[in-house]
């Protein structure tokens, strides 16, 4: 077939130059949503477009016209085939308190990979007490800091207040930042290993089990264990929680990756892996103010018998919420399924 | 709007989308200098906007640091995920590094990004940024033919070039009164099936370009192309050809090959 060049976009031009209009006005909406007749006149002229990009698609002489024309299409294409959310939907408040009941529907639904997060954590705190238990050469290399591998310094400094520079209140703010950025921080790179087909993320969760298993053992054998568990109880029980559930999406995201294709809604498993990580990071921020606010005062400010109360009363309640909190499903199919979009 | 799935195929440095309607369209990929250009002017923005703050933290906080602190560490922490990801997700596929570099992130079906892949490819730096300075994140762009870093991979997204483009103007040598070579009907007709169309686009690019070339290089680069053209593809007489310069012989076979007189037609194969 032999194409006028210059007939033809003469032709074409103003189809051309309406469609860009069209485009131009849509792109600058906030919503880019569609009236009917608007959509009538988009879907016309990109259908004509992209006919006149399939003619000269093959003209390779008319390089500039085509680079043009396809960028005309795709813009066009994507107004047509996108659905853009309702800004008024968008920040209408339950839509972001959803946030509350989805994150325990979440947790439930990819449980299994929140078991498989518990076991290894466990393997690692079996290994890593044990290992301070029955050999004393390996507290060097698994308890690098002074403070781990001495809990009765740690101890004596901690109830003393020998750590305090700055008024009380102010340290605390401050160490709880810190503490609130470096969990996350730590937590997302445990989610984000996934992509190593979780190999990295098993990696991590172990490493701070040994750690965590370790640290027991050490403080525990020298006659400091309801200090450290009063210690540790009251953002721990939050704290942990929160790792494991990075864990949990670490392998969910491992899951998606290796059955992408077979994944007919990836959207929404994404979403899932977002709501997990909205969740844990929920939980950090508590587990950070705990720390920093609770945590660090020892008897005689606080009984050890309190804090230990206080702990346990989290991790009940925190139970109640990840089990009980949103819809219960039951039945195989609810553990993997992802929930219909709200439209 | 649809089920369907766009068929995408990547090639070295543009991604083709083939739509239901059977259209089939590319989009060049961003290279990875301008993603890194438009990466460290966005660092600049976050460093200078928490530092801004910061100062007036400080100021408000003064008989308080350790407050201030908490507020600084706090609004960093979270200004520097929240920055590309609300930019992103809701600036159609560009912070203000991207929109100055012309990059735009999208779907890899060619759809607009949608606000979970912006969080998503967004919280996944966390992966990308390590060990420094995006290593993982670079050398996974670098061998991953969609340039995606992991987080491109996992939210499914890729960074485009938006360079933006107006209809293509008359070119000036389409308007020649009069074109020495056309007085040569059969060596013109011999140019126009036997230039490549890599030739034809160098040939334009090179005489578009006049003016942004050091007249060194113009003379070299048309001497060149005027040379190759003459030796190996269609020899107009001699006579003819040292009468004009090496400018004028390239005008002239754009002429023949883009321009009106007669040979403004092309074969569209179907």
């Amino acid at each position: 077939m032999i194409l006028d060049l210059e007939r033809f976009q003469a032709q074409a031009r103003p189809r051309w130059t309406r469609l860009e209009s069209l485009l131009a006005a849509l792109e600058s909406r906030p919503d880019r949503r569609l009236n009917p007749a608007e959509a009538e006149q988009l879907q016309e002229l990109y259908a004509h477009t992209a006919l006149d990009l399939n003619r000269v698609t093959h003209g390779a002489l008319a390089h500039d016209l085509r680079q043009y024309l396809e960028r005309l299409v795709a813009r066009a294409y994507a107004e047509l085939y996108y659905a853009p959310p309702m800004a008024s939907e968008m920040w209408q408040p339950h839509r972001w308190l959803r946030i509350f009941t989805a994150f325990p529907e979440a947790f439930r639904r990819q449980s299994r990979y929140f078991a498989l997060a518990v076991l290894i954590t466990v393997l690692g705190c079996a290994l890593g007490g044990l290992a301070v238990r029955y050999d004393p050469a390996s507290v060097d290399v698994l308890l690098p800091a002074n403070y781990l591998r001495n809990p009765g310094q740690r101890v004596h400094e901690e109830e003393k207040g020998l750590s305090r520079r700055l008024p009380s209140a102010q340290t605390e703010a401050a160490f709880s930042a810190h503490l609130i950025t470096h969990n996350i921080q730590v937590a997302l790179l445990a989610a984000a290993l996934g992509v190593t087909f979780g190999i990295g993320t098993a990696l991590l969760l172990f490493e701070n089990g040994v750690l965590l298993g370790a640290v027991a053992v050490r403080y525990t054998q020298q006659g400091f264990g309801l200090f450290m568990t009063a210690w540790l109880l009251p953002h721990g029980v939050f704290e942990i929680p929160s790792i494991l559930i990075a864990g949990q999406a670490g392998f969910y995201l491992a899951r998606l990756l290796l059955r992408r294709r077979e994944d007919r809604n990836v959207r929404q498993s994404m979403r899932e892996w977002l709501v997990l990580i909205a969740g844990l990071a929920m939980m950090l921020v508590w587990a950070g103010m705990m720390e920093a606010f609770f945590s660090q005062h020892h008897e005689p400010v606080l009984p050890y018998g309190f804090k230990v109360a206080v702990g346990t009363a989290e991790l009940a309640l925190l139970t109640i919420y990840l089990l009980l909190t949103g819809q219960r499903k039951t039945g195989a199919g609810a553990r993997v399924r992802v929930p219909s979009e709200n439209k | 709007m649809t089920d369907f799935q766009p068929i995408r195929f990547p090639t070295t440095a543009e991604l083709n989308i083939a739509t239901s309607e059977g259209v089939i369209f590319r989009l060049p990929l961003a290279a990875p200098a301008s993603r890194l250009y438009a990466m460290l002017f966005d660092t600049a923005i976050v460093l200078g906007a928490v530092n801004g703050v910061g100062l007036m933290v400080y100021w408000l906080f003064a008989k308080a640091p350790g407050f201030g602190f908490m507020v600084i560490t706090l609004a960093e922490f979270a200004v520097g995920f929240a920055y590309g990801a609300l930019l992103e997700g809701f600036w159609n596929g560009q912070t203000i590094g991207k929109r100055l570099f012309h990059l735009r992130v999208i779907d890899q079906a060619g759809l607009p990004l949608r606000i979970e892949q912006a969080w998503v490819r967004n919280l996944m730096r966390v992966f990308d940024v390590l060990p420094f300075a995006y290593l993982v994140g670079g050398i996974a762009a670098l061998s991953s033919p969609l340039m995606q870093r992991f987080g491109d991979r996992v939210a499914g997204t890729l960074v485009v070039r938006q360079t933006p483009l107006a209809a293509p103007a008359e070119e000036f040598w389409t308007r020649q009164k009069y074109n020495s070579f056309m007085d040569y009907p059969t060596i013109a007709m011999h140019l126009r099936r036997a230039a490549s169309p890599e030739l034809a686009s160098l040939i334009q690019d090179a005489l578009r370009r006049r003016n942004e070339l050091a007249p060194y290089a113009r003379r070299e680069i048309y001497r060149e192309l005027a040379t190759y053209v003459q030796c190996e593809i269609s020899p107009f007489p001699d006579e003819l050809v040292e009468m004009l310069s090496d400018e004028q012989y390239l005008i002239n076979a754009a002429g023949v090959l883009f321009g009106a007189n007669g040979c403004r037609a092309f074969t569209v194969n179907h």
